[in-house]
């Protein structure tokens, strides 16, 4: 992309398309990663690419094509928007087809897009000389700019810059038969500092070393924010208003329609999704390229505000597109790419939550999640990295990992207590959704299926 | 790519790299093209095309891996990519263990190599895909039973060159192709799918036409699949013995015994994120994986493999090796570094990134279980079992990060007594322990059932990176499984 600027080329494509949505993306991106105590792989990367909606009028309605790459000069964006159109042509008149509307047009469009000088990894690999030699660790970090420059026909110019930035330590006993995780999101390496983590995981391995091993069954359980924000982040993924509409979702209402206004908990517990979350603040206008249950390119452009899909307890929208809203006849609830999950009634810490629970089980990640029924969104995958065994409030040991077979929806009623929501990162998500403001939750009978042997 | 452009930007970063007194320089520039057209009860969804390419630059310096890449395919784009490899190289190098070594290849000189097809599927049209997608839906739509009907194809072609300080210049070209096909009911009791069970393959347009699957006979018959499983009854929980389709237990083996053989995750390598394996050194040789009939290989040159390519991402010639022997674990997946770590004179050409914009880590070859020697078909082995289920079709997957503890769904099941099917079941979920389970292996079919199973989404590495991958299987009796009923767990 040396030959054109971005924004240029955004123009470019968007006058040769005359109408659609064009998406330039520039990414800048370090990482590093390392195992027993030695870092292993790294990448210092710099991507860019164009990306192309072109809508294109029919005799029966408006149709829409995708086409994306890389592009030097005014002649590759021309293949683009040919190709583009060319799609669109072959679709023919696109179900979810609707007026664009017109969406801000930010002063720094054309500005330069001037990559970051972060030093946040030179820092971190500074810190990991200190830590890695004192145990054995494993781990990832890094750090990442975005910026993305939206043009739409109805006159929309949006620019957004977005960093991430996001650390795992892992540290497992000499013999391989303990190990504890820590991780933390946010926006930069700076502010990580290494030998807390370090102290959490090893004081996690510590925990261990009295191995109390439970059978499979039904547990009272505190789950973690991370393990919680797995759970909830795959709800969240599942609740779009036209599969249950239509009768195929989790949400939909057996007697028709869904299961908006359906009180799923007795808790006051909340789940959004929320651009202005304070600390995990990200994109705040709907920009889609493709179809589907939740996104239509034509909705590019408008307002993403916060979206409650649960409301103290109760089901309260469901996430979709203009056009499916319309099909299922419910509010327009767009989703932005992040998520709070908080019960008005927790309160402390997962200490001070593991230690009301009594006696329990502390389960502090998820892993390898995947859905078993549809219908019911069972979920199974396995608990990872400290299964701590709670007695009289405190925590006496730890025991082998289990399987785990749960919907997060059928959950929600067994929720019996809740900490403070606070910033986490999502074990199992963490390459897609890293923003994540999540509560623990202690949960009655949550059905741990069968033991895992995995350390 | 044009063609004296890969050569001039590898001159280009390689220099650099050399300057430095680098003692391991690979350039890599990569195109990936992807094509994908969805349908929704014949309406098509989304048309979608693109094109990434790229350079990356992955030096060995001071004992330790740089890497860099960029999309900015000039001289000062390469360069500064090389440039920007050695800085990463002089971070790592802080801490390090031990100095990375490469287990030697021979030089191949310049050398290209095509991945054979019949018909070019990216040059088929917008209009031919959504045609043949179409016409698919109104087979199948036209069941009372079916309410709904997705479909998609997805095809791919990967165009890579490798330069490296020993003079190989590597160009190949390799494709991929997908279908799938799904039938929705919706009915007073809930709802229920039913999809095909054609895998992806390394092949041309002319798989969609039938060279390879029988689609005429799958779309015919899925309407009816899926009636039959809506009024099934649920299957009572408890052992089973099960008989299983290659549409299925190529997932199996890909969780179990491809994940569990990669010596990076043996080593360590992957312990903080997709995990580690059981099958950890000291067993090399000596660890029984399974029942005597366990045959798997690995390979990296199958016909129409996923994973099949001439020359890996370090410039090293595909080979074929035994991973389990006669029920014993025997082998390993290995890349160059991996390899010389463990004190092996070669790798067995596992190296692979999915972009150039990602590192080379050790990814899975094609592993497949071999059949039988005796030609046994499927309906044999089921002859030969009392109280059963046979199993196809792969949908619900999970394994832990040991590789021990799995389970598994599939697309139907069909119950067994005394020898014969008597109909399917519905709500089957499989749950063993890999060594147990291949253990329980008694039976196998023999070529005549073996079919390359495979996937496009193996997910491994930070950054994650994403492999296409093929698993070759024939049918197979594994006896007293543990089965779950998969609406009882929701309700348990």
């Amino acid at each position: 992309m040396s030959q054109i600027k971005m924004s240029e080329a955004v123009e470019i494509a968007m006058e040769l398309v005359g109408k659609g949505v064009v998406i330039g993306e520039i990414n800048n991106a370090r990482n590093l990663r390392w195992a027993n105590s030695a870092l292993t792989t790294n990448g210092d990367t710099v991507d860019q690419s164009l990306s192309i909606a072109a809508f294109v009028d029919t005799p029966d309605g408006i149709a829409s094509g995708i086409s994306s790459g890389q592009v030097r000069n005014r002649e590759d964006i021309a293949k683009l928007v040919e190709a583009s159109k060319a799609s669109a042509i072959a679709a023919g008149p696109a179900q979810d087809a609707m007026d664009l509307v017109t969406g801000p047009v930010h002063d720094n469009f054309h500005s330069e897009v001037i990559p970051p000088a972060d030093e946040g990894i030179d820092f971190l690999s500074i810190q990991l000389g200190n830590v890695l030699p004192h145990g054995q660790f494993f781990g990832y970090a890094e750090q990442a700019q975005d910026t993305m420059l939206v043009a739409t026909s109805a006159g929309t110019r949006m620019r957004f810059s977005q960093s991430t930035s996001r650390f795992e330590l892992c540290a497992k006993s000499e013999d391989r038969e303990r190990s504890a995780w820590s991780g933390q999101s946010g926006t930069t390496l700076s502010d990580v500092m290494v030998t807390s983590h370090a102290d959490t995981v090893l004081r996690g391995l510590e925990h261990q070393k009295n191995r109390i091993d439970q059978e499979p069954g039904l547990h009272k359980v505190t789950l973690s924010p991370s393990a919680m924000a797995d759970l909830m982040i795959y709800m969240l993924w599942s609740a779009t208003a036209r599969e249950a509409h239509e009768g195929r979702s989790v949400f939909s209402n057996p007697l028709g329609g869904t299961r908006i206004g359906e009180q799923l908990t007795q808790r006051k517990l909340t789940i959004a999704t929320d651009p202005a979350l304070r600390g995990l603040e990200t994109v705040d206008h709907v920009v889609n390229l493709g179809s589907s249950s939740m996104s239509s390119s034509f909705d590019t452009g408008i307002l993403t505000p916060r979206a409650e899909i649960l409301r103290d307890g109760t089901l309260n929208a469901l996430g979709s597109s203009r056009h499916a809203a319309l099909e299922a006849k419910l509010p327009f609830t767009p989703l932005s790419d992040n998520i709070e999950v908080r019960d008005a009634q927790g309160s402390g810490s997962i200490d001070e939550l593991a230690a009301r629970m009594g006696d329990g089980l502390l389960i502090t990640c998820l892993w390898y999640i995947r859905e078993v029924d549809p219908q019911s969104l069972l979920l199974t995958g396995l608990t990872r990295d400290g299964v701590y065994v709670v007695k009289n409030g405190e925590i006496i040991g730890a025991s082998n990992n289990f399987r785990f077979n749960e919907s997060p929806v059928g959950m929600l009623s067994r929720i019996s207590d809740a900490g403070d929501a606070v910033n986490c990162l999502p074990r199992e998500w963490a390459d897609w959704f890293s923003r994540a403001r999540v509560a623990p939750v202690t949960v009655d009978q949550f059905n741990l299926s069968t033991r895992s042997d995995a350390v | 790519m044009s063609s004296h452009l890969p050569d001039f930007l590898a001159e280009s970063a390689l220099s650099v790299a050399n300057d430095a007194n680098a003692s391991v320089a690979h350039v890599r520039i990569a195109q990936h093209d992807n094509r994908g057209v969805s349908t929704r009860d014949g309406n098509v969804e989304n048309i979608a095309s693109d094109s990434a390419t790229a350079l990356s630059v992955r030096v060995v310096h001071n004992g330790a891996w740089g890497f860099a890449a960029t999309n900015e395919l000039t001289h000062e784009g390469a360069a500064d990519a090389a440039r920007r490899a050695l800085e990463m190289a002089r971070i790592s190098s802080a801490v390090m263990n031990e100095p990375i070594e490469l287990a030697d290849e021979p030089n191949y000189g310049t050398a290209s190599w095509v991945m054979p097809k019949e018909i070019d599927a990216m040059a088929v049209s917008d209009d031919d895909v959504v045609a043949l997608l179409q016409d698919w839906n109104s087979r199948v739509a036209k069941s009372s039973v079916v309410n709904h009907v997705d479909a998609h194809v997805a095809m791919g072609r990967d165009t890579t060159f490798f330069a490296d300080l020993n003079g190989n210049r590597l160009t190949q070209e390799r494709d991929r192709i997908s279908a799938q096909l799904t039938a929705i009911h919706i009915g007073e009791g809930g709802f229920d799918d039913m999809r095909t069970c054609a895998p992806p393959a390394g092949r041309g347009w002319e798989y969609l036409l039938g060279k390879g699957w029988d689609w005429d006979h799958e779309l015919a018959a899925l309407p009816d699949y899926l009636e039959e499983k809506v009024k099934a009854p649920s299957v009572e929980a408890g052992v089973w013995d099960l008989v299983i389709d290659p549409t299925n237990l190529w997932l199996t083996i890909h969780e179990s015994i491809g994940h569990a053989t990669e010596l990076d995750r043996a080593l360590g390598f992957e312990a903080n994120y997709a995990g580690t394996s059981f099958a950890t050194l000291e067993k090399l040789g000596n660890f029984k994986y399974g029942s005597p009939l366990v045959n798997v290989t690995g390979d990296r040159n199958s016909e129409f493999g996923l994973s099949t390519v001439a020359w890996d991402d370090e410039g090293v010639a595909a080979q074929q090796w035994d991973l389990i022997k006669d029920g014993t674990l025997v082998g390993y997946q290995t890349d160059r570094s991996i390899a010389a770590k463990v004190g092996l004179d070669r790798s067995n050409g596992c190296a692979f990134a999915d972009s150039a914009l990602h590192t080379p880590i050790q990814r899975m070859p094609n592993v497949s279980l071999q059949p039988g020697s005796v030609d046994r078909s499927t309906e044999d082995l089921i002859v030969g079992v009392e109280r059963g289920i046979y199993i196809v079709g792969d949908k619900s997957w999970s394994i832990d990060m040991q590789r021990y503890n799995f389970q598994f769904t599939g697309q139907r099941f069909y119950e067994i007594k005394n020898g014969k099917i008597v109909g399917q079941l519905k709500d089957v979920v499989y749950q063993s322990r890999t060594p147990d389970f291949w253990g329980s292996l008694t039976d196998i079919g023999g070529p005549s059932t073996y079919l390359l199973g495979g996937a496009l989404n193996c997910g491994k590495g930070q950054p994650g990176q994403v492999a296409p991958v093929s698993h070759g299987c024939p049918s197979a009796v594994f006896r007293n499984i543990n089965v779950l009923n998969g609406r009882k767990e929701a309700s348990a």
